[in-house]
């Protein structure tokens, strides 16, 4: 039974001394120098500098797409950086770096959605993350043993059961098992939480940080990510601030208010310029008649939600990731529930390129015209003449790179996405949902689609856009901003900016314990975060 | 090096060359009748390759897309085509009977597939189930005979081109223009592409991928009513087309992961087989050996072209399907991706 | 709200995931009810042994498409791999019991050959599979072209086997269940296979290989069909290599009856002998019935896809 035991027990006595001196230079567990990583075109890491020492608790903020997620995964030894090196008590490890790396054993991760097997029980699931620390015969006993003293000691009151399936867990309670299954190996030395206590309750949230305050009196090192800047403020014992990719503060805990953090994170007010002042003024003014509109939608990570969507309005959802914009597009692209209207037909701007926007065995062209080919064609046929034009046109208008006889998987990210935001407006539709599309597109490529956006609402399209990026949304008209399924405010005009985005999105709502659907629908696949 | 290129492209010629080369061995120990050989290949081929392009479609709406029914259905159609010519004596109205059962079975997996969510290969396994029931039924004292002017009609052949394949080729041409150019078409191969990217795209899922079902019993329902007045019909006519059908489909360069369909490949692997069978027969192996070469040359093709895209894993070295560089030509190929 | 529901909810969880099983076991004392109805000697141990011995190698070769369908695969080949089987017992473990066994190890081989050919080539099982059992056919007619040949005697002896007591056909189902179920639901390496067709990401961010579990799956498979073609030809006391194409569909149908899914992840070895045996009874309560035998197939693909929309009621009401 010796996954449970606390961690390396030589090693205790010098921590212990360091501790009671408060000593600020206790020796790091992992050390990153200069970490920087790709991913085709997007630099996800720049340059990261960071250290956990042992004993200690490290808050780490940072807004949608800092590069938290692909930090973390470096940390924890999954993914090997492309420069700089990631030492784990003293020895260089980013060489080695792979999930079967021995030098990462004792760096452990947490992750938001969860890495457990949905069919499995929990104590095959402990097996499977720890079977290194269990004995071979008998481990399922061992391993059932273990997650419940470690969910005790977590979590009283969790009413998990070493025999119950993921799958048949509620949200928390995977979020409990994922939490402890992360902690439980024979030496543990950085334990790292990404956003624990989303789908958690208060409670189960305090007793989590008590045992993240014995884990640490232990000399074991956390790291804490989290939205919630308050809770991050009251458990750490320093914040470190990443930013485009790189940590640009790091700063005790102790005497720093949220307002400061918010700040550090990247308030920098937006320049909107003279120009998108008057238009957003104009355009607010009004009053529209409706083409779309949810009226206290309740669902599957929704609660109460009400939009209006004006013809030649571009309203905005913004807040952070998955806090149901996507579930009120969705309502939007199939509204066959009541309390969804849709005058009109639609057209769908995917943000997941890879997943659901892109048919990689075509062209630009054949890319393009597959949503406007249904309006164009007569009779069930095509009309290839017509069809050219309209490629032809947009292509131009874009300026696609490499033009329409290109095949689509030989263009960069920023032209394929230019390819799938023509096809929605290449269409004849009349509102047009944008899912998130411009994450990991260059600052041009944006920049002519804004335009193009605005264009088309001055045609009297209506476009809903959701969008990970809040500086993004000051070209809205209207942003509601989301946070735990609900719209937590309406801003307009003059309102809309990043710096107010970003404290609505952080705000607290009271009694916000369960998200519901959006995890849950995620949690079965089980891939790599959605942002970061 | 562009000449591989060129191959790489034109996925189909591998069917036809493997033909040809076949033939030649055929006329190397025949020593004789060339020229028969073509002719009489060319009289069997076409009832493989019609049934061929009705699975073609099937696979190509994407992973997991596949039709086991058609061999119940071309078995069934045979009977009730020839039931329903001798009855009212139009040969007509038994090819429209054989296809109406082919749609009819198609039916009952279609709505197993989109109304339970059945996986295709159970819903066409029941519905083909239930089929080959009432052609066991149907076979108990079956006493009528096909019509004798369809059988005729189908012996046809002016200068050694039999009437069948040509009336066929053109029926290959027609799906080669159905998937070119219709929405149909385009919708399929964009469905077998990337089902959720064809779904926001506008792209009407569930009615493309019930069309093409539909489609794919229909033509071995025309598969099984030709096939009866042909040889004859019986309980076993079909056995061989399951796993033929899907050969040719994976042989003639259609993608098996979807989404690429190669009609005119089709062709050529038909004609490859059925040369095979000669040649087997010519030089006296058994069936045993049929089976054998038909499955190994399958397995080969699949492992050889790799397949599926498995969120991990690394590009395969033998990869056929269109690389950058190659779907560039596309508009040139015979491939109707292009 | 959330919080209330939270002790409520493994119960109905278990409850929708041992309801087909359940069903199954329900329509199983129907359909003995049914036969000992029309027929009293069904109940006897003489007369069970009869119902049920059609059953047994149905059941076995529905536990090796279980075990294949746990990583998330499906066999097609199944059928004419036990049809071959049979076609080996029958002829050259009759005539060189080494030589035979050699072949039989090289067929569970050949299957893990398979597993890891499908998984590195990242190819569909279905295709695959569907294009081995012509492999499994043309061997089997290069063995024996028709029909025929004797069993070894033990094999035989085995099939006639009648202890006093309880029916000879039990002890073979529950063995090879609790054997299956050891394998894929108790053992290290079942999780690895149930991990697999459950969260393949999380397997490898734990360190597992997804090879050796995909190989290990097939290999396990390709042992029970082995199996399952034994006891057919000790049945038969012959060869034929199409004498099992129809469990192919029968097998994948004993698991869906037994409780298993399409999507992978789950092992459900009692339940898939139950559903085997029930679908296997199927024929005998037809034939009993009086129905013609033509219209058994029939009835048996109206009963999986009967099945299978029930399950979708099931899974909405649940829900």
């Amino acid at each position: 039974m010796h996954v449970d035991r606390s961690p390396a027990e030589p090693l205790a006595a010098p921590r212990g001394a360091e501790a009671e001196q408060g000593a600020p230079d206790r020796q790091p567990v992992v050390l990153a120098r200069g970490v920087t990583k790709t991913y085709g075109r997007t630099r996800a890491l720049a340059g990261v500098d960071l250290e956990v020492r042992a004993g200690e608790v490290l808050g780490l903020v940072g807004h949608n797409g800092a590069g938290k997620s692909t930090l973390m995964r470096v940390l924890a030894g999954l993914e090997a950086c492309d420069e700089g090196t990631v030492a784990v008590r003293g020895r260089d490890a980013s060489g080695e770096a792979g999930p079967r790396a021995a030098a990462f054993r004792g760096v452990r991760m947490a992750y938001q959605e969860t890495s457990l097997c949905p069919d499995l029980t929990v104590a095959e699931n402990i097996w499977v993350s720890s079977r290194h620390c269990l004995p071979r015969l008998r481990w399922r006993r061992a391993a059932g043993e273990a997650a419940r003293r470690r969910l005790d000691e977590m979590f009283p009151g969790h009413k998990v059961t070493p025999r119950d399936r993921i799958e048949d867990l509620s949200l928390a309670q995977r979020q409990m098992v994922e939490i402890a299954r992360a902690s439980l190996v024979d030496r543990l030395d950085l334990l790292i939480l990404d956003e624990p206590t989303e789908s958690l309750g208060p409670d189960a949230a305090r007793s989590l940080y008590d045992y993240v305050r014995a884990l640490t009196a232990r000399g074991v090192a956390v790291l804490l990510i989290s939205h919630r800047i308050r809770e991050v403020l009251s458990v750490a014992d320093r914040v470190a601030v990443l930013r485009d990719g790189a940590v640009i503060a790091e700063r005790p805990a102790a005497g720093l208010g949220e307002h400061d953090v918010l700040t550090l994170m990247g308030a920098q007010v937006a320049a909107r310029t003279e120009d998108e002042r008057v238009r957003a003024a104009t355009a607010g003014s009004g009053d529209r008649p409706v083409t779309a509109e949810l009226r206290g939608a309740t669902g599957p990570g929704l609660r109460d939600v009400s939009v209006r969507v004006g013809a030649g309005e571009v309203v905005g959802l913004a807040g952070l990731a998955g806090q149901g914009q996507q579930e009120v597009l969705e309502r939007l692209w199939h509204p066959v529930r009541r309390d969804t209207r849709v005058h009109g037909t639609r057209a769908y701007v995917p943000g997941d390129r890879q997943r659901s926007g892109v048919l990689p065995l075509w062209t630009v062209a054949e890319n393009l015209i597959v949503t406007a080919m249904r309006g164009i064609a007569r009779r069930g046929l095509r009309r290839p003449a017509e069809e050219g034009a309209v490629v032809r046109d947009w292509v131009e208008r874009l300026a696609v790179r490499g033009g329409p006889d290109a095949a689509m998987t030989e263009l960069s990210g920023g032209n394929q996405q230019k390819v799938i935001v023509a096809r929605a407006f290449a269409s004849a539709a009349e509102i047009v949902l944008l899912d998130d599309p411009f994450r990991g597109v260059d600052v041009h490529t944006k920049t002519d689609l804004y335009r193009l956006i605005r264009q088309e609402a001055a045609r009297g399209r209506s476009v809903v856009w959701y969008s990970s990026e809040n500086a993004e949304m000051v070209h809205c008209d209207r942003v509601y901003v989301l946070r735990a399924g609900q719209v937590v405010a309406e801003l307009t005009g003059e309102e809309i900016s990043e710096e107010r985005i970003i404290a609505v999105s952080f705000a607290e709502v009271g009694g916000v314990t369960e998200t519901g659907g959006a995890g849950a629908a995620r949690s079965r696949d089980g891939g790599v975060p959605s942002h970061g | 090096m562009n000449n591989l290129r060129a191959l790489g492209t034109r996925p189909w010629i591998w069917g036809f060359a493997a033909a040809a080369l076949v033939w030649l061995a055929i006329l190397a120990i025949s020593g004789q009748g060339g020229g028969q050989t073509v002719s009489l290949a060319l009289s069997l081929a076409p009832y493989l390759v019609i049934v061929g392009l009705g699975q073609m479609l099937v696979i190509t709406a994407g992973p997991g897309n596949i039709d086991v029914s058609v061999a119940p259905i071309i078995s069934l159609a045979g009977f009730v085509s020839v039931a329903t010519a001798a009855a009212t004596g139009s040969a007509t109205a038994g090819i429209v009977a054989g296809i109406g059962v082919g749609l009819a079975v198609a039916v009952v997996s279609t709505v197993a597939i989109l109304g339970l969510s059945v996986p295709p290969i159970i819903a066409t396994l029941a519905a083909g189930l239930v089929a080959s029931s009432v052609t066991l039924s149907l076979a108990d004292g079956f006493a009528a005979v096909p019509d004798p002017g369809l059988r005729h009609l189908l012996n046809l052949r002016p200068a050694g081109v039999p009437l069948l394949a040509v009336a066929v080729a053109a029926v290959t041409a027609l799906v080669v223009a159905l998937l070119r150019r219709t929405v149909y078409g385009r919708s399929l191969i964009a469905v077998g592409q990337n089902r959720r990217a064809a779904e926001r795209a506008g792209v009407p899922v569930a009615r493309i991928i019930a069309t093409t079902y539909l489609a794919s019993g229909a033509l071995a329902g025309l598969t099984g009513s030709l096939l009866a007045a042909y040889i004859a019909p019986s309980a076993d006519l079909g056995t061989r087309y399951l796993l033929d059908s899907v050969a040719v489909v994976v042989i003639g360069g259609t993608l098996i992961s979807g989404g690429r369909a190669v009609p005119v490949g089709v062709w050529g692997a038909a004609l490859f087989f059925i040369l095979l069978d000669g040649l087997v027969n010519l030089v006296g192996w058994s069936t045993a050996a049929q089976n054998l070469l038909k499955g190994g040359l399958v397995l080969l093709v699949l492992f050889l072209a790799g397949g599926g895209d498995r969120a991990t894993g690394t590009p395969s070295l033998f990869r056929r399907r269109p690389r950058p560089a190659a779907a560039t030509l596309t508009t040139t190929g015979e491939n109707t991706h292009g | 709200m959330a919080e209330l529901l939270a002790p409520a909810l493994p119960t109905r969880a278990r409850m929708r995931r041992t309801a087909p099983a359940a069903v199954s076991a329900v329509a199983l004392v129907a359909m003995i009810a049914v036969c000992a109805s029309l027929q009293s000697d069904v109940l006897t141990v003489a007369g069970l042994s009869l119902v049920l011995s059609a059953t047994v190698p149905l059941v076995i070769a529905a536990q090796a498409q279980m075990t294949l369908m746990s990583v998330g695969d499906i066999d097609l080949g199944i059928g004419t791999f036990v049809g071959l089987v049979t076609v080996v017992a029958a002829t050259s473990l009759v005539s060189s019991p080494v030589t035979g066994v050699l072949i039989l190890l090289g067929l569970v081989a050949a299957y893990a050959v398979l597993g890891t050919l499908v998984h590195l080539r990242r190819v569909p099982s279905l295709i695959a599979t569907l294009g081995a059992s012509f492999v499994w056919l043309g061997l089997g007619l290069f063995i024996l072209p028709t029909p025929g040949g004797t069993t070894p005697e033990w094999l035989a002896a085995f099939g006639t086997w009648q202890p006093a007591g309880f029916p000879a056909p039990l002890l073979p189902i529950l063995l090879v269940a609790a054997l299956v179920y050891l394998l894929t639901a108790r053992s290290a390496l079942g999780v690895r296979m149930r991990a697999l067709g459950s969260n393949p990401v999380a397997l490898e961010r734990a360190g597992l290989r997804p090879l050796a579990a995909r190989a290990i799956a097939y290999a396990a498979a390709g042992a029970l069909g082995v199996l399952s073609g034994l006891v057919l030809a000790s049945q038969t006391g012959g060869g034929d290599v199409s004498s099992a194409s129809s469990y192919t569909l029968m097998t994948v149908a004993a698991v869906i009856l037994g409780g298993g899914s399409f999507q992978g992840g789950g092992a459900v070895p009692w339940g898939v002998a139950i559903g085997g045996v029930t679908l296997g009874l199927v024929s005998v309560v037809l034939s009993l019935l009086d129905v013609p035998t033509t219209m058994q197939s029939a009835v048996q693909g109206l009963i999986v896809l009967a099945v299978l929309a029930g399950r979708v009621v099931v899974g909405k009401v649940l829900r």
